[in-house]
């Protein structure tokens, strides 16, 4: 049963990632930018849901508040940060991100202090549910639900709608879907907005599994998230989703296997590496 | 309706195409032919607004379109089946085709998908498939379809016959010869100069990035032979 559990938790674990991973796959795709600064919109987004849920008792206004304050600032940092360098090498971006990164984080301690902050009243936290022999929180069942939930959303936008198929021509020839009379500026715009989003969404969840925000919760599960999309085959949206929950399912028997030798976030780490020992084309990757 | 006057164009500083005078009319075929490397490509990518012009003018429908960006080029006109197709391929067909007429509202699409899937029914079999599953010719057929999604009134076929199977080939020209006698005007880029030939109504051979010969198409069909002799050289700098 404990391994059932174990098994529970990684999978719970992998929905978070591949939230906040498909976002990186996303603006990789489109651009070709490894997109570290999504770890920034990750953490406003627990921030803002925070405050909203501390000032208002509800956690519903949490996930609006965080998801419409994530959305805002990840196509902003499009607009300020990417799109002047656009036509550098992909390092250029790659480095600037690393530096939006690193100032918002400052900017998250100056505002908001140190030390982070809890949730006054996480009833999702304190609220259990037992069956066979195995419990969870009312977090971790959201984190399940939500994932489904916006990742399904995701796949009805991309394949049903026009916008999502004219989003899906831009990454695979940008200057000819331009030519049809797509606004490949649009696509990018809604490109940020929904890896955003679900960041943003990511943020509120593991601020209230975690029952605290803090300045620098982001960069672990950001690091995290690059290495889920290498794993998956860089730019590969199913490849990113299998990578996630495979590698919480891996981070979750390895904390107990490994315990003494690594800790979680290394274990990522060292799967990545293993991984593209054998197959360096990802995890579904060609060959 | 498509007149290029005194055209050049290139790659920053590396001029393909100089002093090209050419024509294409409604419901006429100018076959633009030359051996590989002459600026064919250049020419007609520049035509779609992705390559820069040089110098001259590029007049269609008889407005100045020489500095109009590609999309808007699109809207007043003039369509493209790229070299090397460039079809969207985890797009389904439909969606390629859905794409290619993006600027246009929901029934103008629906009635162009339509008189598209009556020009190529093999289209209409493949809708759900992944175009990237096509054979060469079905793909040819689709980049040509997605082109004429957006109703145009030039169509641009950039090697129309390269890697097909005969047959498909046949399928192809036929395919032009039915858009012509709707009146619209084509301009084709071609390998197979006998075929080629038979199609246009104009002939303009590029060698080097010049005219080396222009005449319409009885006089070309009547010497056929020098117009091989032109594409038989090879690029001279
Ligand atoms: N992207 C490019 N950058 C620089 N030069 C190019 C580019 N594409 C083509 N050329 C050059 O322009 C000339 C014409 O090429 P192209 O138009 O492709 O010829 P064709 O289609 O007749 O085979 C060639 O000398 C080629 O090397
Ligand atoms: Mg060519």
């Amino acid at each position: 049963m404990y391994y059932v559990e174990l098994l529970l938790v990684g999978l719970i674990w992998g929905c978070t990632y591949a939230m906040m991973a498909l976002g990186l796959t996303l603006v990789y795709g489109l651009l070709r930018i490894l997109h570290v600064a999504q770890a920034t919109v990750f953490t406003l987004g627990a921030y803002i849901g925070l405050l909203a849920a501390n000032h208002t008792g509800s956690l519903a206004a949490a996930f609006v508040t965080g998801a419409l304050a994530a959305g805002a600032l990840g196509p902003l940092i499009y607009r300020l940060v990417y799109q002047p360098i656009l036509d550098r090498p992909p390092f250029v971006a790659l480095v600037a991100s690393i530096g939006v990164l690193v100032a918002m984080e400052d900017g998250f301690r100056l505002l908001f202090g140190p030390y982070g902050l809890s949730f006054e009243n996480n009833v999702w936290f304190t609220t259990t549910y037992s069956f066979a022999g195995m419990t969870v929180n009312l977090v971790q069942v959201w984190m399940v639900v939500a994932a489904v939930l916006l990742l399904s959303a995701f796949a009805v936008f991309a394949t049903r709608t026009r916008a999502g198929v004219a989003w899906r021509a831009t990454v695979s020839d940008p200057a000819m879907a331009e030519s049809f009379g797509i606004s490949v500026t649009g696509v990018r715009y809604v490109n940020f907005l929904i890896a955003s989003v679900l960041a943003g969404v990511a943020g509120v969840l593991v601020g209230l599994l975690n029952n605290l925000v803090e300045p620098g919760m982001g960069g672990v599960i950001a690091y995290k998230g690059l290495a889920i999309i290498v794993l998956g085959g860089l730019g590969s949206v199913p490849g990113t989703l299998a990578a996630s929950l495979v590698l919480g399912v891996v981070e979750s028997y390895g904390t107990v296997f490994l315990d003494k030798l690594l800790d979680r976030d290394a274990i990522a780490f060292l799967f990545l590496i293993v991984v593209l020992m054998i197959r360096p084309h990802g995890l579904l990757g060609a060959r | 309706m498509l007149e290029l006057r005194g055209f050049g164009c290139g790659y920053g500083l590396v001029q393909a195409v100089e002093g090209l005078d050419l024509v294409v009319r409604g419901g006429e075929i100018t076959a633009l032919l030359g051996p590989n490397g002459a600026g064919k490509t250049s020419t007609i990518m520049a035509i779609a607004g992705h390559v820069e012009t040089h110098a001259g003018t590029i007049e269609f429908l008889g407005e100045d379109i020489t500095r109009l960006a590609p999309a808007e080029r699109t809207r007043r006109g003039i369509a493209l089946a790229p070299e090397g197709r460039r079809i969207f391929p985890d797009l389904t067909v439909a969606e390629n085709l859905l794409v290619g007429g993006y600027t246009h509202a929901a029934a103008e699409a629906a009635r162009a998908e339509e008189s598209v899937l009556t020009l190529f029914p093999r289209l209409r079999e493949r809708l759900r498939q992944h175009a990237g599953s096509l054979s060469g010719g079905e793909q040819q057929m689709l980049a040509i379809g997605r082109a004429l999604m957006a109703r145009p009134k030039l169509l641009m076929v950039d090697e129309l016959s390269l890697g097909l199977m005969p047959a498909m080939v046949d399928l192809c020209f036929k395919a032009l010869l039915e858009l012509k006698r709707q009146g619209i005007g084509v301009l084709l880029v071609e390998q197979n100069t006998k075929r080629a030939l038979a199609a246009a109504d104009r002939v303009v051979v590029l060698v080097s990035g010049r005219t080396a010969y222009a005449a319409d198409g009885e006089q070309a069909r009547r010497d056929p032979d020098m117009v091989e002799s032109f594409l038989g050289l090879k690029e001279m700098t």
